[in-house]
């Protein structure tokens, strides 16, 4: 115990001292304190102006809040995940002579922590918006830094030290939790169907007794309702169970038998998460508990040397893949088209855009390749192989035929997002290629235009500053675009406005490949 | 002592250790020797509890997942893996805290030294390089002055000095009474350490051989005699 306090203290003390060297650290708190201050500006209006602020409202927000996050904790934590314990945790802590309960409790402090800053944004609000009494708040906020803390900690225990029931029963309670889930969304369509469409549908949903009366989720709104909205029969019955099932719990859970068997999962938990977090710094998106794919046997013929070998070798990885260079993106892609096909034939387009109906894909377009700005595929590796630094040929080829592939893939995407509504749209063939032809400028100025950030201020400013950074570069490449496409479009008609659009995105994008392409120079440019 | 009881581990359908029983007595030096996937690591991460199994592990007499014994047990990973915002120093102070060591200033200023960490005290976790981890697993693994240490693949990453040194170190642990338990497959590195060789092979105990019995022969003929067709004891 005394080591874990240990741990935590210079944690927490070294984790400060470091952010206050960085200066970057003051540029985000100014950022998070206006960002902060709009919102309470922003969420005061509105609260005013929709007459919004009643107690009934908080009940309502706070029970679908209660709704949505115990049975996720539940599902979370019975599928001994929801706890993120670290490699080094693994290393030090389950292996010390403490008890694998205070290890559960260790690690649970963080979400402990979080019900704080949750009950306390609970009573600011309250307070400031939907005009409740302080001691009522306070009331509140000792429920729930209280009670749910202490429910949610022998959730923990029963669900990762839980060495009583087997692993069927642990594979059995997310389902339920689901079915639970499904069954309360279901019924609240129906009453939604069913009404008018209001938030005050919401509240009498949870006012209704057989809502209050479901085990621990509807007791917890019990007591909700109880504390603001006063005592009724309903909410004194739920809260009196509610009152009893934490007791119950707790003593469950204190009792247990735990041995600590739920390290083994926790260690794989960690493993995992590692990983992802390793990704996440390289900018990748993936899923390391989805399951491996079973790659094929193919083969591949090497025509040419040097650079193109990067090309054929990464070839080779997507012809054993089975869903070859298409992924989900890939269906996407074609079901955005679809739906822009869609909502050409159910509109009228012709009469409510006009002229200006040939930039409605070019718009989804450049919406999609923008909200995508995270998505790296395997070119992106190349830059941590040391084989490819290695090749005898010039930064610029190894750039190109490492991202070669990525090019091909836009073709595709662009086509399956273009031709189906363009061709409902009623879009000439030439405005149709000039729009692939921009998904896939845009694509290559995404993709180079990262590299140039990644090159140009490292990890300077944190994954969200370079993230920023990189929309930043690539804001003005699509800035000066849209001008030169503005003045070739008044001047020499839309669809050679369209083109220098192109050009002139072509032309930004390779001075940016060109000098993006230092990344393939040396290794260390990266670190 | 080290007692390992019919232990069995199942990942899933495949069992990586099957049935193995082995003792390591008091003061005496133990490797458990075999090639990759043989289930070494599976079996040092059952004995630190990490890993569920069946059959048993004690520990100086104690069942190993009690608090008791995990007091006088050390482990030193095959990745170790450090608190990135602690420093080397507070990696040390983390332990003598959590296992309540006794272990004096002067014996950790003497353990940095050994091992080269006196300049890198207040270099934090994520800064340090493979080796340097490993250097500052095994010290951490020390301070808690152990009776029964593990050492899963401890001499990958380290340099030639620290290598020379753990050796030195083992040497004196075994003299001080203290168990030791060495999962390894570089021969080389543990011919001069071993007092019972436990060979591995496809989840199971396939030698086992005692060097007073076998007149101080060559770990590495011992290895070879077993995994290329020979006869077990």
């Amino acid at each position: 115990m005394k080591g874990l306090i240990y741990l935590y203290k210079r944690t927490v003390i070294n984790t400060i001292r470091r952010a206050l060297k960085r200066p970057v650290t003051y540029i985000w708190l100014a950022f998070g304190v206006g960002y902060l201050a709009m919102m309470v500006f922003g969420f005061s209006m509105m609260i005013q102006e929709a007459n919004f602020g009643t107690p009934e409202n908080i009940v309502a927000i706070l029970s679908i809040i209660i709704f949505a996050m115990i049975p996720g904790n539940i599902i979370s934590y019975s599928k001994r995940k929801g706890l993120l314990f670290r490699p080094s945790e693994v290393h030090f802590v389950f292996s010390a002579p403490v008890s694998p309960k205070m290890v559960l409790m260790f690690e649970g402090v963080k979400s402990f922590l979080g019900n704080i800053v949750i009950g306390i944004l609970i009573v600011v609000c309250g307070w400031m918006w939907f005009h409740i009494a302080i001691g009522k708040l306070l009331l509140y906020f000792l429920f729930f830094v209280v009670f749910e803390s202490i429910l949610e900690a022998s959730i923990i225990i029963f669900c990762f030290g839980n060495e009583y029931f087997g692993e069927k029963f642990f594979k059995r309670l997310p389902i339920v939790m689901y079915l639970f889930m499904a069954v309360i969304a279901g019924t609240a369509l129906y009453k939604l169907v069913n009404g008018t469409p209001s938030f005050a549908l919401v509240s009498d949903y949870f006012a209704m007794p057989v809502i209050q009366l479901v085990p621990i989720v509807g007791w917890n709104v019990a007591v909700t309702r109880l504390i603001f909205l006063g005592p009724d029969t309903v909410n004194l019955i739920g809260t009196a169970l509610y009152i009893i099932s934490v007791i119950g719990m707790f003593a469950f859970a204190w009792k247990m038998k735990c041995t600590g068997e739920y390290y083994e999962d926790a260690m794989k938990f960690a493993d995992d998460y590692q990983k992802i977090r390793e990704n996440q710094k390289k900018g990748i998106a993936n899923n390391p508990w989805k399951k491996k794919n079973t790659l094929r046997e193919a083969s591949v013929e090497y025509k040419g040397a040097y650079a193109k070998a990067i090309y054929f070798r990464q070839m080779l990885e997507y012809k054993k893949n089975r869903t070859f260079i298409f992924g989900w993106n890939t269906l996407l892609f074609l079901g955005l088209g679809i739906g822009i096909a869609v909502f050409a034939v159910f509109n009228d387009v012709a009469g409510e855009f006009g002229g200006s109906k040939i930039f409605i894909i070019p718009a989804v377009v450049s919406y999609v390749t923008f909200i995508f700005s995270g998505y790296a595929t395997k070119w992106s590796r190349e830059l941590e192989n040391p084989y490819t630094y290695l090749i005898p040929d010039s930064p610029l080829k190894k750039l190109w035929y490492a991202t070669k592939i990525e090019h091909i893939r836009a073709i595709v995407d662009g086509i399956f997002i273009t031709v189906p509504g363009a061709v409902f749209l009623g879009i000439s063939p030439v405005m149709t290629v000039l729009t692939v032809l921009l998904y896939i400028c845009l694509n290559a100025n995404r993709l180079y235009y990262n590299m140039l950030a990644d090159a140009l201020i490292g990890n300077l400013f944190g994954n969200v500053g370079r993230s920023l950074v990189k929309v930043l570069l690539q804001g003005i490449a699509i800035g000066f675009a849209i001008v030169a496409a503005v003045l070739g479009g008044l001047f020499l008609g839309v669809e050679t406005g369209f083109f220098i659009m192109i050009l002139v995105m072509g032309v930004l994008t390779f001075a940016g490949a060109l000098i993006a392409s230092v990344s393939f120079n040396r290794m260390e440019v990266l670190e | 002592m080290l007692e390992i009881q019919d232990l069995t581990k199942k990942y899933g359908k495949n069992l990586a250790v099957n049935h193995v029983s082995f003792t390591v007595p008091t003061g005496q030096v133990g490797i458990l020797l075999g090639p990759n996937g043989a289930g070494k690591s599976t079996i040092i991460k059952s004995i630190a509890g990490l890993l569920r199994y069946q059959g048993g592990v004690g520990i100086e007499h104690m069942p190993a997942r009690t608090l008791e014994a995990k007091k006088v047990f050390a482990y030193v990973p095959e990745v170790p893996a450090m608190f990135d915002a602690l420093t080397v120093r507070e990696h040390i102070e983390y332990i003598k805290r959590a296992y309540d060591s006794d272990i004096t200033e002067e014996e950790i200023e003497k353990l940095m030294k050994r091992f080269e960490l006196d300049d890198k005290q207040k270099k934090l976790g994520r800064e340090l390089s493979k080796g340097m981890m490993q250097k500052v697993s095994i010290c951490c693994a020390l301070a808690i002055k152990p009776k029964v240490i593990l050492l899963d693949e401890p001499m990958v990453g380290l340099d030639p000095a620290a290598i020379k040194e753990l050796k030195e170190v083992i040497l004196e642990l075994k003299a001080q009474g203290t168990t030791v338990l060495i999962s390894t497959h570089m021969l080389e590195m543990v011919k001069d350490l071993w007092d019972l060789v436990f060979i591995m092979q496809k989840g199971e105990i396939v030698g086992t051989f005692n060097r007073e019995q076998e007149k101080d022969a060559d770990i590495e003929e011992l290895f070879f005699q077993i995994t290329e067709g020979g006869e077990s004891e």
